[in-house]
């Protein structure tokens, strides 16, 4: 008893001093936690949100023939004031007013939704593949899903004009296999354009239906079939419906960057097809009307926010 | 027969010769690669029997169970349910159902709808299947929970839900993997007599697997005890407890003490046994032997007397007080005797403050009668 009470004060003793020796106190901590967590917030301060209001700024400008070609501009802090005083919504008014704004973001958007449906009948099918695969056959699966990143995207998209150019090599191979007598006409359509969208697209929607299909509990399809589900049934009642988190996550993953999409029109679409980021480009470079280009961009951004917004509030609520 | 146990079985046609048994596994093997997890096993199970499949993990009793729902095929034999061969039969068609050990409650799904999901497969007219699922959820207590999903219920009732979910469709045959496996000790001992009550009130088949034997021992008719593959002894659980067949089933079964001897003198039924543990044992038993023969003496805990002082007769056993530990209804003893070994001795505490004072590293005294034990050549 006596030896073990000795032991105990020694033990306070000592334990100040090694405490502040080897461990980092309550503060450090904090504050390395706060810094951990500040990087990335502070890059998508200074990377997305300062550049999407100075956008949104140039956005409520005038075109000017100038360099930069808009006004006003900040030039000094005394100017700030009569500045704001200039700002208006003209060139909203002005989209809203041009058919053809409102046919490219239609256009976009059923593009990338369309091309999203494509994407998603194709991704399921190799998603639920993968995750039916021996665990030794599923990492090099995944890894061939996810190949094609090693390569430029350019590049890849430079490709498929080789393919899919009338002699390119799918009209040769088409011809010499007598499927056709004629070249098809692919490249400069919108087929083009899907074809290249969901190429490039398919492991933003693989990759998440994969991940929700693989962790799903095996014993729930044992148990739909216990329960007398036969196999389509039990994909339909249960794989399915379990999978939707995934399934959305792709969907979303593959429909915003598509909406927006400008290499793949440009390259493989031609210039009949219109999209949303080749109007931006053509405002931009061709028009050097930084304003207009600028309220496209803005309106792009809150027609694919907000939708996503309202779909999170609606998921958070049920659950 | 002689009665083993307490219990007086009425419900055994395991006993009639004429009964027809309404589950046969014939000749079964299951081959996993060079692995034979279930190994040339026959095994016959009875109209409304309370069945468990007993063994260490790996010991194939999941895999036969499996074999039953249609998740597994045989390798080679057969599986008969009332007549009909199920082979080729998919798990979907097959008249049993299964409670799984993780629930496998679909977590998308109220309550109502995981109940309702093999009745709609069914095809069962919807008032029909609503007056179903109310009249289950009834029968496992949990009519106010129809809404809720899986994830806003306990263990205990996630469990309810699953039992309420295999039983809705009303099968030939329930089967039982690991019932009461994740739930505390408290609930499970609770929710074993309202399983043999449920069963016992349905007249359903029940083939449950556990690894726990005295969760096979509660609910149980009859236990089939696995070893690799093979069923070492089909019994009901007295006679699995109080008449092993082999040192395997005494030793997997409760708690046991175990000597090996020689057979010194045979007469009458009445054996000599010459242990490591002191003087001769005089047993009663009706095992044929014959002089010089190795047997092994099994003796249960509670078989044992133990004192604190010297004691006259037969089968004494003398050592020191190794170990001591208070269980509350039990004191369980370890005596360790001249000769190394370790004695396990349960006292039942059948009053409150006890006769006897023993602490670690005294003299103790054990003595068993001569039909306490059983003598074992296998």
């Amino acid at each position: 008893m006596a030896r073990s009470a000795r032991e105990a004060s020694g033990e306070t003793q000592t334990r100040p001093a090694r405490k502040t020796i080897s461990q980092p106190g309550p503060d450090t901590r904090g504050w390395f936690r706060r810094i951990v967590i500040g990087v990335p917030f502070f890059w998508l301060f200074a990377l997305f949100l300062v550049p999407f209001l100075i956008v949104f700024k140039i956005s409520l400008s005038e075109v000017v023939t100038a360099m930069p070609p808009y006004q006003p501009t900040f030039g000094s802090i005394a100017g700030w004031w009569s500045a704001l005083k200039e700002f208006s919504f003209d060139n909203y008014r002005w989209i809203a007013g041009d058919p053809l704004y409102f046919n490219s973001y239609v256009l976009s958007l059923g593009i990338a939704a369309a091309s999203t449906v494509l994407t998603l009948l194709l991704a399921y099918p190799l998603a639920y593949g993968i995750s039916k695969a021996s665990p030794a056959w599923r990492t090099s699966l995944v890894m061939l899903v996810i190949l094609p990143f090693w390569t430029s995207f350019l590049i890849r998209v430079y490709a498929w004009i080789a393919i899919l150019k009338p002699e390119g090599l799918l009209n040769q191979l088409l011809l010499w296999l007598r499927v056709i007598d004629q070249p098809l006409v692919i490249l400069n359509t919108p087929t083009a354009i899907f074809i290249g969208i969901v190429y490039s697209y398919l492991p933003f929607m693989i990759l998440p239906i994969y991940a929700s299909l693989e962790r799903m509990d095996q014993s729930l399809i044992e148990a739909a079939a216990d329960l007398g589900a036969t196999p389509f049934k039990t994909f339909w009642t249960v794989t399915f419906p379990l999978s939707l988190p995934g399934v959305i996550a792709g969907c979303f993953l593959v429909f915003i960057p598509a909406t927006g999409e400008f290499v793949i029109p440009d390259l493989l679409g031609g210039s009949r097809t219109l999209m949303i980021g080749k109007t931006v480009w053509l405002e931009f470079f061709t028009n050097r009307d930084w304003p207009v280009a600028s309220a496209v961009t803005v309106v792009l951004v809150i027609i694919l926010v907000l939708p996503i917004v309202l779909f999170q509030r609606v998921q958070a609520r049920a659950q | 027969m002689k009665s083993l146990g307490s219990i007086r079985n009425d419900f055994a046609p395991w006993r009639e010769p004429q009964a027809q048994p309404f589950i046969r596994f014939e000749a079964i093997t299951k081959r996993f690669g060079q692995f034979n997890a279930v190994d040339d096993l026959s095994l016959s199970i009875f109209k409304g029997e309370f069945f468990a499949l007993l063994g260490a993990s790996g010991c194939g009793k999941s895999t036969l169970l499996r074999m039953l729902a249609g998740f597994e095929t045989p390798t080679s034999g057969r599986v008969i349910l009332d007549g009909d061969d199920l082979a080729g039969i998919p798990p979907y068609r097959r008249p049993v159902n299964m409670m799984f050990q993780s629930y496998a409650l679909f977590p998308h799904m109220s309550v109502a709808k995981n109940i309702a999901f093999g009745l709609k497969r069914e095809g069962m007219p919807k008032g029909e299947i609503a007056a179903r699922v109310e009249q289950v959820l009834k029968l496992v207590k949990l009519q106010d929970y129809a809404r809720r999903r899986p994830d806003q219920l306990s263990g205990g009732q996630r469990q309810r839900v699953a039992l309420a979910r295999s039983l809705a469709k009303r099968p030939k045959v329930l089967l039982l993997d690991e019932p009461l496996g994740a739930l505390d000790k408290k609930l499970r001992e609770e929710t074993q007599f309202e399983l043999t009550d449920l069963q016992y009130e349905l007249g359903t088949t029940f083939i449950m697997v556990t690894h726990d034997q005295e969760e096979a021992m509660t609910m149980a008719d009859r236990i089939a005890v696995m070893d690799k593959g093979r069923i070492v002894q089909v019994a009901t659980p007295a006679e699995i407890y109080e008449a092993p067949k082999s040192r395997f089933v005494a030793d997997f079964v409760g708690d046991v003490n175990l000597f090996d001897g020689t057979v010194q003198a045979v007469d009458r039924g009445r054996i000599t046994l010459q242990t490591s543990a002191g003087s001769p044992f005089t047993v009663t038993s009706d095992v044929a032997v014959s002089n010089g023969q190795a047997v092994t003496f099994v003796l249960r805990p509670e078989k044992l007397r133990i004192a604190a002082e010297p004691l006259s007769g037969a089968n004494v056993l003398e050592g020191e007080v190794w170990d001591i530990a208070y269980v509350g209804p039990v004191t369980s003893f370890h005596i360790r005797l001249a000769n190394g070994a370790v004695v396990k001795v349960a006292m039942i505490n059948a009053t409150r403050e006890s006769p006897l004072q023993l602490t670690w590293h005294d003299r103790a005294w054990l003595q068993f009668d001569e039909d306490a034990g059983l003598v074992l050549t296998a």
